[in-house]
């Protein structure tokens, strides 16, 4: 019996030293254990340090000397979001009580290239449909239009069936997702499920495999499923519009209509971010947004700057035409889809 | 992950254990093998932690329901018990600040079987092995595309009692104490970066792993006493569970420390026409004792 129990504790004791090995580490909640821990956060999952170029131990550097013991939280604040915004990347978040920093320059620094209120006025006089997150209608010439303002509203396999039947008779379609900034994956692929006839690989994704800057996995081939039968699926020619403030998912979604046949992207560059963000959080309850996960097109190539306009369709909505009550870029698109 | 080597060892295993036993047991024997079993609730602290949603610990409150039923086997039933063991858990924690929340749910069931051994004519020890699931998730509610944090297992445990008992002043009390401690299995866990959304996608590879102490610590203790105030007496006890895994460098910690109350007893199915063809009064194994 005494055997036994000598057996058992020989054999806890290095039980218990092997889960020491679980520790976690903690940071103080204070400025410095704050910065400190907002820095480890991206450091050790954030996806686009060497895409971007980006030396986050020079960051360290640059910023940890700016924290002080005696600061403010407003001041710890615009300390960490300034870090932040060395990232360059309109997922990335700092979120506090009384402020939410924006990286905003991926879209302020370019120009704005849509007005829906142009749309909606000129080419629709304010008569069109309206289903789920889809405003379409009919444009002159015989060409169909849809608008989806954000992959965030949930579009029903209903409801794009009805879309589409509606507009089956147009010689082309229009999809705008100019200033959609973005939502589910799970909305790109039902809309994109209209437009494919089989299988289709529409891009990759790499994540994380450890904290080091290079730890990705081989890129997981994405292949969406045409939509199933009895549903309407569009094999017409297809323009989708695009500006700067086109992201995220829109961004995806931009990606993946680009290399599909009969469809050309018409418009401006479109603003990435094709990393898929997390969450986490800072010892004072502070929460941060960051992209954590890289999602490449069916090329392989990372879209994270951005989805280029087909060849021979970049195009800015000039601003006289818009006076005029001409959406430039829109009528771009309608000269690609009636060949004039 | 190849599990065929620890499954053809779970068999053998099982089988020497039979098959020894079985020789020991006089085959026209069948003695009345009562069921222990035990309703309890759970009420206490709980701290979580997971690196995958969040670096930073959180702490609240935990409850359980658990059931515990203890059969002496039918091979050996003097030296050899069974228990099936059931167990469903929540928490919900805040993290330091107070201003998030993360919820866990799991769901745990396992069966062993367990060596009897009286030191003692008061104290009976139990050792033995046992197999079980464990399922449910971590929730963190402030977070987008990384909101939950999937845990399942089935892992081989070690396990057994310690069971005392004595007197306090007239009432008869059962003291027990009930170890468990996953020695291998299986267990899932994403990558380090990984979205179920790319699991959703069809990406399985890397989702399951070898579970040993280095990477999947798991240590359920039970402390009770049951106050035998009848037929059915009154479980009262401490319950302390610690779970730490550690894998694509990804750490959780659920931790859990409860106080536990319920009822629990001995209930005996007997079928007099088939105990009426034995020619000696049926002798009663007790499943704990």
């Amino acid at each position: 019996m005494r055997q036994l129990l000598l057996t058992a504790i020989t054999a806890i004791i290095p039980v218990l030293a092997l889960t020491s090995c679980h520790d976690i580490e903690e940071y103080t909640n204070d400025p410095q254990g704050n910065f400190e821990a907002l820095w480890t956060i991206l450091d050790e999952h954030y996806c686009f340090f060497e895409q971007k170029d980006i030396d986050w131990g020079a960051v360290h550097s640059k910023y940890s000397a700016k924290i002080s013991d005696r600061m403010t939280r407003d001041e710890l604040f615009v300390v960490c979001a300034d870090m932040l915004a060395e990232l360059r990347d309109g997922h990335v978040n700092l979120s506090a009580p009384f402020n939410t920093s924006y990286y905003r320059a991926w879209w302020s620094d370019y120009p704005q290239n849509f007005s829906k209120r142009l749309i909606e006025d000129s080419y629709f006089n304010y008569n069109y449909r309206q289903s789920s997150g889809l405003m379409y209608g009919f444009l002159d010439n015989n060409i169909g239009y849809i608008y989806y303002e954000s992959f965030s509203a949930g579009i029903g396999e209903g409801n794009l069936d009805y879309a589409l039947n509606f507009l089956a008779s147009a010689t082309g379609l229009v999809i705008d997702i100019r200033d959609n900034s973005g939502g589910s994956l799970t909305n790109v692929e039902t809309l994109v499920a209209r437009f494919i006839d089989r299988p289709t690989l529409v891009g990759y994704i790499s994540h994380k495999t450890g904290p080091g800057h290079n730890d990705f996995s081989e890129p997981y081939a994405t292949v969406y499923k045409p939509a199933e039968e009895g549903r309407i699926r569009w094999a017409k020619p297809v323009v989708v519009l695009t500006n700067r403030s086109t992201f995220s998912a829109a961004n995806n979604f931009a990606s993946i209509m680009k290399l599909l046949p009969g469809v050309k992207i018409v418009g401006a560059t479109t603003g990435g971010g094709s990393g898929v963000p997390y969450s986490s959080e800072l010892p004072n309850g502070w929460s941060v947004r960051f992209s954590a996960c890289s999602m490449l097109d069916a090329e392989g190539v990372s879209t994270e700057g951005g989805v280029t306009p087909s060849e021979g369709c970049a195009v800015d909505l000039n601003p006289l035409d818009a006076l005029n009550g001409k959406d430039t870029i829109l009528e771009k698109a309608i000269q690609i889809l009636t060949g004039n | 992950m190849n599990i065929r080597p620890i499954i053809l060892t779970l068999i053998l295993a099982a089988w020497c254990a039979v098959h020894a036993s079985a020789q020991e047991t006089e085959a026209d024997e069948r003695p009345l093998r009562p069921v222990f079993a035990a309703y309890t609730l759970e009420a206490g602290s709980g701290h979580l932690a997971d690196t995958y949603l969040t670096p930073l610990k959180y702490t609240g409150w935990h409850g359980a329901l658990d059931y515990t039923r203890y059969q002496a086997m039918r091979f050996n039933p003097d030296d050899w018990t069974m228990r099936l063991h059931g167990n469903l858990s929540v928490e919900r924690t805040d993290n330091p600040a107070g201003n998030a929340t993360m919820w866990s749910a799991m769901l745990s069931l396992d069966w062993g079987m367990m060596r009897r051994f009286r030191p003692l004519p008061d104290l009976t020890l139990a050792v033995g092995g046992s197999t079980g699931i464990q399922g449910g998730c971590l929730y963190n509610d402030r977070n987008g595309n990384n909101p939950a944090s999937a845990k399942g297992a089935w892992t081989v445990n070690l396990t057994g009692y310690a069971a005392y008992r004595l007197n306090l002043w007239r009432l008869p009390v059962t003291l027990m104490y009930q170890p468990t401690l996953p020695v291998t299995g299986i267990f899932f866990a994403p990558d380090y970066g990984e979205l179920y959304y790319e699991i959703y996608l069809g990406n399985r590879q890397g989702l399951v792993h070898g579970a040993w102490w280095g990477n999947y610590f798991r240590l359920d203790n039970l402390v009770t006493a049951d106050l035998h105030l009848g037929s059915t007496s009154l479980r009262i006890g401490y319950s302390g569970n610690i779970f730490s895994s550690k894998v694509n460098h990804t750490v959780t910690h659920i931790y859990t420390h409860s106080l536990v109350i319920g009822i629990s007893g001995e209930w005996l199915s007997y079928d007099p026409r088939r105990h009426r063809r034995q020619s000696a009064e049926p002798r009663i194994v007790s499943p704990i004792y």
